[in-house]
């Protein structure tokens, strides 16, 4: 499979204490040949940070403890404050009660991905959505 | 004691020359085995024949191969005494009650925390007017990872997966009205740092209550290896700090509080992050017999430290497995006391055990569903002889579960307890030749584990090397993938699924509010108390983690004081320095 040199940064938001949906994620991926900075646990300064000196074109965010709109809010700030929400395809994963996926949707996160999600699903999406942003 | 020997080798070396109760001779297995080729031979199909032993693939399973039938062959040299016995006896592999649940019900423990500790307590005495017979909280993570609500690292996250806790003031209002002396309470305190900030607030509390230290009962999880290998996060403590500080705290709780379990090791979080039965309870294991020996080392006894410890782990779905897991595991302990401790007190010997249904099963899609696996697993913990046990709710895939979701676990205990005549015959499994044999070969399969940890050195030595970090994270790769390509089934995810498929469910709503509540009252706090007696107690409490002395009475006297979690943690990040746990990546 192509990868069309996709490249994501993964992290798990703040303090959660979770880290297999993000690990799993970047493994899928890996998989796929997309390639992978795993940040680990960072709060969304660091996470901008790193996306802006990797160029990654995507950054993916996990997040199963209840603080993803409150960090989600502030990471999609961020990036639109340093000029990145435009080039950059954002997705958040974890769990989630249903009408969080609109509100998360309603921040700016171009996808919002439940448990158990499957990984082709994942990268077919971020395929489109970088081409999309490119265009 | 016994030095250079591993566990295992003193196991086998004692069970030697014991086994005087067979319950087949070898003139019986003979005939039968004739029969059972026979039979195979001409009665079972091709493909049957061909595929006589099969793997089932499950969530967290054990790929423990299966024949098609069990029989006297499979476990030829049972020994009734020795594998068996009765409930309540040598080697209770039956249970560790003889009366089992005639004598005590197990305890309904359901798990309760969420947004302030106001808000937790009317769950808890919700829960308990409902007929829970325990308490069991669970802490947000901002309060787990031992940051103060007010900390900037604390954003978003207070009192969402479970309680917000700072200071003991919180202590007081989540346990206000509930008779702390006569319920037990199990608090979730996952890892041996916030067990030594939290149980300290929790023995101040009970002080100003005016409830003697003796009259408490409970347990705390005080597990290393949730905080250095199960969870994820920002900043870590040597290992071998956290394990010192985990014996710090059984040392002193023993002592001083003496109806209280001081430690649970917890093979259930281990487990969900990604691993078998085996593994959960062979580290669960390999890390109570490494703290017993320092203990021994501190000068403490052994047994008198093992009557007060308890065990936790997971029922997920491969019922046969889950129920002789539970008995291996009891078997299993004995024998490790027995053998490996040369312990004589019956009481020291007991595997004492709470189990929670897997989270991990539930799924998003159809939740009503979840009920029908959460009741299943409960089952096998029960048939495996569980002394307490939380059932996961159905919403859990969503959030932390609605009053309305936590009320059918609690139904769905009551009714195995009430309506199915299952507590009226104690192990009813005992003696079946197929559940035997997975006792057999369960326990087998730890004891190898535990093997292969000492021979490295250790628990401590397994998470320094990254050992343990390895082994979950290429569990759960594995098990992903077998996910993804359904062989692994799950009903309704990948198999009988229908389009959409989504929540027609209620789901809880993170009540709003309660991180500007928890800021405010630290700031009062930070206020009103006296601030240099404060600072002094945590400069004794930095020095006794210097010095290598018990760190908990000094968390106790910070707490007297009104110091706050997040101040307590930042000494022991100061005083023990930071770790960098392998990547898992």
């Amino acid at each position: 499979m192509q990868s069309d040199n996709i490249k994501i940064a993964i992290a798990t938001l703040g303090l959660e204490a979770h880290w297999k949906g993000a690990v799993t994620v970047a493994q899928m991926l890996r998989e796929f040949s997309v390639e992978v900075v795993y940040i680990g646990n960072a709060f969304p300064e660091e996470i901008i940070e790193v996306a802006i000196q990797e160029d990654v074109g995507i950054v993916g965010v996990s997040s199963l403890s209840g603080g993803h709109l409150a960090l989600g809010r502030d990471l999609i700030s961020l990036a639109c404050k340093k000029n990145i929400k435009d080039k950059v395809v954002f997705i958040i994963g974890g769990v989630f009660p249903p009408n969080d996926y609109t509100e998360l949707r309603n921040l700016g996160f171009d996808g919002v991905f439940g448990p158990g999600t499957p990984g082709e699903k994942i990268y077919n999406f971020i395929r489109k959505a970088v081409t999309v942003k490119k265009a | 004691m016994n030095q250079g020997k591993t566990t295992k080798q003193m196991i086998i070396e004692g069970l030697k020359s014991q086994r005087d109760r067979p319950v087949y001779n070898a003139d019986t297995i003979n005939k039968i085995s004739r029969e059972f080729e026979e039979w195979k031979n001409s009665a079972v199909s091709i493909e049957n024949r061909k595929h006589y032993d099969i793997t089932p693939h499950l969530l967290l399973g054990t790929d423990l191969p299966r024949g098609l039938v069990y029989s006297p062959i499979d476990i030829k040299f049972f020994d009734y005494g020795e594998d068996l016995g009765f409930p309540g006896k040598h080697p209770y592999t039956r249970g560790i009650h003889s009366n089992m649940y005639r004598g005590r019900k197990f305890t309904i423990r359901q798990l309760a925390g969420f947004a302030g500790p106001e808000d937790t307590n009317e769950r808890i005495k919700f829960l308990l007017d409902n007929g829970a017979t325990g308490v069991n909280i669970v802490f947000d993570i901002p309060t787990i990872q031992e940051y103060d609500s007010d900390s900037p690292a604390a954003r978003g996250e207070v009192g969402m997966g479970g309680v917000a806790i700072d200071s003991v003031n919180d202590v007081e209002l989540l346990f206000k009205d509930v008779p702390i002396d006569k319920v037990s309470v199990s608090l979730v305190t996952h890892y041996p740092t916030n067990t030594a900030i939290l149980f300290a607030m929790y023995l101040v509390m009970a002080e100003r209550r005016g409830v003697s230290w003796e009259k408490l009962r409970g347990s705390v999880q005080n597990d290393m290896i949730m905080e250095e290998v199960v969870r994820g996060g920002l900043e870590f403590i040597p290992p071998k700090e956290c394990f010192r500080t985990q014996c710090d705290n059984i040392s002193f709780i023993r002592t001083h509080v003496p109806k209280w379990n001081c430690i649970t090791f917890n093979g259930y979080n281990l487990r969900e992050a990604g691993t078998s039965a085996v593994t959960e309870t062979a580290v669960a294991m390999a890390n109570a017999i490494e703290t017993l020996k320092e203990l021994v080392e501190r000068g403490h006894s052994a047994e008198w430290i093992a009557e007060r410890i308890s065990f936790f782990w997971d029922a997920a779905s491969d019922f046969f497995v889950e129920i002789a897991r539970l008995r291996a595991a009891r078997r299993l302990w004995y024998r490790i006391m027995k053998y490996r401790f040369a312990a004589d007190n019956d009481k020291a010997m007991l595997m004492r055990c709470h189990v929670q249904t897997s989270g991990l099963s539930l799924t998003s899609e159809e939740p009503m569903n979840n009920i029908v696996r959460a009741a299943y697993q409960a089952l096998a913990a029960v048939l495996g002889g569980t002394q307490s046990l939380h059932v996961s709710s159905y919403d859990e895939a969503y959030s932390v579960p609605t009053e309305a979701a936590s009320l059918v676990s609690l139904r769905t205990q009551q009714i195995i307890q009430e309506e199915t005549a299952i507590s009226a015959v104690v192990d009813p499994l005992g003696g079946s030749f197929y559940v035997e044999a997975l006792t057999d070969e369960l326990e087998k399969k730890i004891l190898d584990e535990i093997d292969e940890i000492e021979k490295m050195g250790g628990i401590v030595e397994a998470i320094n090397r990254g050992w343990l970090h390895k082994r979950i994270t290429e569990y759960a790769h594995h098990e992903n993938r077998m996910k993804e390509e359904s062989a692994i089934k799950i009903v309704a995810h990948n198999y009988y699924k229908l389009g959409g498929g989504t929540a027609a469910i209620d789901v809880f709503r993170y009540r709003s509010g309660v991180e500007e509540r928890q800021r405010q009252k630290i700031e009062k706090l930070k206020q009103q108390r006296d601030n240099t007696a404060v600072k002094k107690s945590l400069y004794r409490l930095r020095e006794a983690c210097l010095k290598h002395e018990n760190v908990l009475p000094y968390c106790i006297e910070a707490s007297r004081a009104d110091a706050t979690e997040g101040e307590i943690a930042q000494v022991f990040r100061e005083s023990f320095g930071l770790w960098h746990p392998p990547m898992r990546w």
